[in-house]
């Protein structure tokens, strides 16, 4: 019996090679991970012998079991940047999606100003200063969760990425129709709107997730010193520049260094912490995972 | 079409946005002009010097610390407010910041946010010459409303003149004068031989041996060690840069570029507060006879194993001197030294460890100058603020509080006097240095009864060098400095350790420095000295 090839399929060479690129481009990308984890699990004596290295001399969970002994600081800012990721994208969700529907609607009167409002910010920065001024001064951000949810609130790329969706995939029929049964406009928004462009929610929603995870610099700006709403990028990223802050003026700061280095976390610790800030948010794609497969033919040709 | 003007505009977009990016040094500069302009002192300060507290309108005061690992203050801040509102009536809210105390503090100073002190020093971001210079911080002894004398005499008494006198007293925006309070901390740099006595003593030799040659005559006891000790043995243990200028007598110039310094001036071993025969100007360090003599006698000990190659990797020399140290395997070792870290370094190594000082104690800009309180421009209550800090710099209990907590709570008192930490001690670290006048603490049980006095005697007594208190201001010449920091970062380490050899690297390095403008730098550098040293004359 002879198996029938697809159509659209292309000849076996060409698709070994793109097998190995493939695969080569998956290695790259988990390889780095899989050594954080293995670093992690290295003993600090080998590292200090053999340096960093994929078959250590001895396995040792002491940076998990100091980790966990770090007790309140580290739940706490787990639990702050759980509180932020999760309190931030409903958030930016509901302040994004509003605004891009406004963009949508071609019978909004000032369609055009409210996008080139939102454009201008993508092309023209306020820069540092006057945004930490308007942040801290003006709007009193500072030391709380607000502090680090409200500088990240509406970012124009998902802003544009959102109504290209709405545009793409939503027809104005549907809010004509819904108008017409007598539907206000909130209630057309979440009742009609929403549901439908549930993909371009997740591609949008997920964008956000991360950057409000992986954010350390909000924090620093405007909770530093603050654990109490530090997340936990920001307190690796902390331990880290206490290193580099001792690598540089080690020579300056004399005998003081040594009782510095002594409070240092060593080097699996930190990248255990890697591996615990990682791990969370690597559970989140699977879970908007089929929405954005759905999501990938945003723009694509309609039948 | 459209479609192509779109794209065309995300492109710009896309261009626009990073060379915004590499601007951004500009955008600050231009916001540094504006805020400095805004907020200006009030002049009219209150001109009754009153020290009853109920007199006084009750403020708050923010406050910006540096190296701090505090994790819950509220037991302490709410025993200091409570000492605090009955002496002078502020309440204190303190800003806890860690080792990376650096852009946000620059931005809050830029911005004119309303915090009354924030710590300075000669290496943070916000660096106490060049933001004294920009205007952010307050003229202290500003002849129109001198604060030191109306509220902080008895502070000004307390510390040791080098500090007042010469240490703090800068060219800033409102003239030569002091613009922080200066810490009163390890205020002097002595660079000493550490040695690992029960080693040194195996191999039949003494601390005489070792203070009775300097680090050109090691070689033969570094020799007998290493045969003796085995191949993989290194008795030689150093950070670069400490042993260029342990070995040459040369010294920090405050205002050179952070890591890599290449200016240098030179001290004589013998009395310090003397000029040597180069005179009162800033050399390049890499072109002197010493730095030639130096590196060559160095990589020597390089190539007969004397120096572990590791000393010439920067990400690991740190690491692997830390380890070499708890783990005895040197001989002898740099240091920066504090008064009793041999016995600190002793207590934690686990054998004997001495310190030989290479030159006698002296107190230089940047040690003078390594931890202030200043009081911003944009503070409200600059007055308060002083009087704060007097309390803080001159009262015992405020300051134990600030530094070591509750008593009780964070530490318990022996029935000598001594502090012993408790385990709630981990929640509240402030970087004791960082806090002000660490001469009135308790002593620890480490340090011992009579610790402050031998403390004071030594610090207080440390002899000034000739260029006290200067520190160059290079933002004339920034392109300069910055590609001949490039050029030292390359060179440095490996020379200092001895890893390449000086015949070959040390002329090119030269070379790279000429065409990178290092000259033109110092004699900008010099003419700073030279109008420096007339002020301070007067």
């Amino acid at each position: 019996m002879k198996k029938t090839r697809p159509v659209n399929s292309v000849s076996r060479v060409t698709e070994l090679i793109f097998h190995i690129i493939l695969i080569a481009f998956c290695l790259i990308c988990v390889v780095p991970f899989i050594f954080v984890i293995i670093i992690s699990f290295t003993s600090q004596q080998s590292i200090r012998e053999i340096g960093y290295s994929f078959i250590p001399n001895e396995w040792s969970l002491e940076a998990y079991k100091y980790a966990f002994k770090m007790g309140q600081l580290l739940w706490r800012s787990y639990f702050n940047s759980f509180f932020i990721t999760v309190v931030g994208t409903i958030c930016t969700l509901i302040v994004t999606i509003m605004y891009s529907y406004a963009l949508f609607r071609k019978d909004f009167k000032f369609r055009k100003f409210f996008t080139f409002f939102c454009f201008f910010t993508m092309i023209f920065g306020g820069g540092l200063a006057p945004t930490y001024v308007v942040c801290k001064t003006v709007l009193g951000l500072s030391n709380s969760y607000a502090a680090v949810i409200v500088p990240m609130l509406l970012n124009p790329f998902n802003l544009i990425v959102m109504r290209t969706f709405f545009q793409s995939s939503v027809p104005m029929e549907l809010v004509d129709a819904a108008a017409i049964d007598g539907s206000g406009e909130y209630s057309t928004l979440f009742r009609i709107i929403v549901p439908v462009s549930k993909p371009g929610i997740a591609t949008v929603g997920l964008l956000t997730a991360l950057a409000y995870w992986n954010e350390w610099f909000i924090p620093k700006l405007y909770v530093s010193g603050d654990v109490k709403h530090m997340p936990l990028q920001y307190l690796l990223m902390e331990m880290q520049e206490k290193v580099d802050f001792l690598i540089k003026n080690s020579s300056l700061i004399g005998a003081e260094a040594s009782s510095i280095a002594k409070s240092l976390p060593q080097n699996s610790l930190r990248m255990a912490l890697v591996v615990l800030i990682v791990v969370p948010i690597a559970f989140a794609y699977p879970f908007f995972q089929r929405y954005i497969i759905a999501g990938l033919t945003i723009g694509s040709v309609k039948g | 079409m459209k479609k192509k003007l779109i794209a065309s505009l995300l492109t710009a977009a896309m261009v626009l946005s990073m060379t915004a990016c590499g601007n951004s040094g500009g955008d600050a500069a231009e916001t540094q002009s504006t805020a400095s302009t805004t907020p200006q002192t009030s002049d009219s300060g209150t001109d009754t010097a009153s020290t009853s507290a109920s007199d006084l309108e009750p403020v708050t005061l923010k406050m910006y610390l540096c190296g701090n690992d505090v994790t819950d203050d509220s037991k302490v801040m709410e025993e200091l407010n409570k000492l605090l509102k009955e002496k002078i009536n502020v309440t204190l809210e303190p800003i806890w910041e860690t080792w990376g105390y650096g852009q946000e503090v620059v931005l809050s100073l830029q911005g004119g946010e309303p915090i009354d002190i924030y710590f300075t020093c000669s290496w943070t971001e916000n660096e106490y010459n060049k933001f004294a210079r920009d205007g952010y911080y307050v003229r202290l002894d500003d002849p129109n409303n001198n604060l030191i004398e109306k509220y902080a005499s008895e502070l000004w008494e307390t510390l040791p003149e080098v500090l007042t006198q010469t240490g703090a007293a800068i060219n800033g925006a409102d003239g030569f004068g002091v613009y922080a309070v200066p810490g009163y901390k390890d205020i002097a740099t002595q660079n000493c031989w550490d040695i690992n006595v029960p080693l040194l003593e195996k191999y039949g030799y003494t601390l005489d041996d070792i203070r009775n040659t300097d680090y050109y005559g090691f070689g033969e006891i570094l020799q007998t060690v290493k045969d003796g000790e085995g191949a993989d043995f290194y008795p030689l243990l150093i950070e670069g840069a400490v042993l260029e200028r342990m070995a040459t007598n040369s010294i920090i110039v405050t205002g050179d570029s952070g890591t890599g310094n290449f200016m240098s001036y030179y001290l004589d071993p013998n009395d310090v507060s003397k000029e040597t025969s180069y005179g009162i100007k800033l050399l390049n360090k890499y072109a002197t006879d010493e730095f030639a003599k130096f590196a060559a006698q160095t990589r020597e000990y390089y190539l007969k194993g004397f120096i572990d190659p590791a000393c010439s990797n920067k990400d690991q020399a740190n690491e692997m001197r830390t380890a070499s140290q708890n783990l005895g395997s040197y001989l002898i070792g740099t240091q920066s030294y504090a008064l009793g870290y041999e016995l600190q370094a002793s207590q934690e190594r686990g054998f004997e460890v001495a310190m030989i000082p290479c030159t006698e104690p002296y107190v230089d800009t940047t040690s003078a100058q390594g931890a202030m309180m200043a009081i911003s421009t944009a503070s409200k209550n600059p007055e308060r603020a002083m009087m704060f800090l007097n309390l803080l710099n001159t009262d015992p209990e405020v300051m134990t509080l600030m530094n070591y907590g509750v008593e009780g709570v964070h530490y318990n008192l022996t029935d000598d006097g001594c502090v012993e930490f408790t385990e709630e001690r981990n929640n509240f670290k402030p970087w004791t240095n960082g806090v002000g006048n660490v001469t009135i603490l308790p002593p620890t049980v480490e340090q011992g009864v009579g610790f402050w006095d031998t403390y004071k005697d030594y610090y207080g007594n440390a002899k000034e060098i000739p260029i006290l208190g200067f520190a160059y201001d290079g933002s004339g010449v920034e392109a300069e400095m910055g590609s001949v920091a490039n050029v030292v970062e390359e060179y440095l380490l490996p020379l200092c350790t001895g890893a390449v050899d000086p015949e070959e690297k040390l002329p090119e390095f030269l070379e790279k420095l000429e065409q990178n403008g290092v000259n033109t730098v110092l004699d900008d550098a010099n003419a700073q000295l030279e109008s420096f040293m007339k002020y301070k004359g007067n």
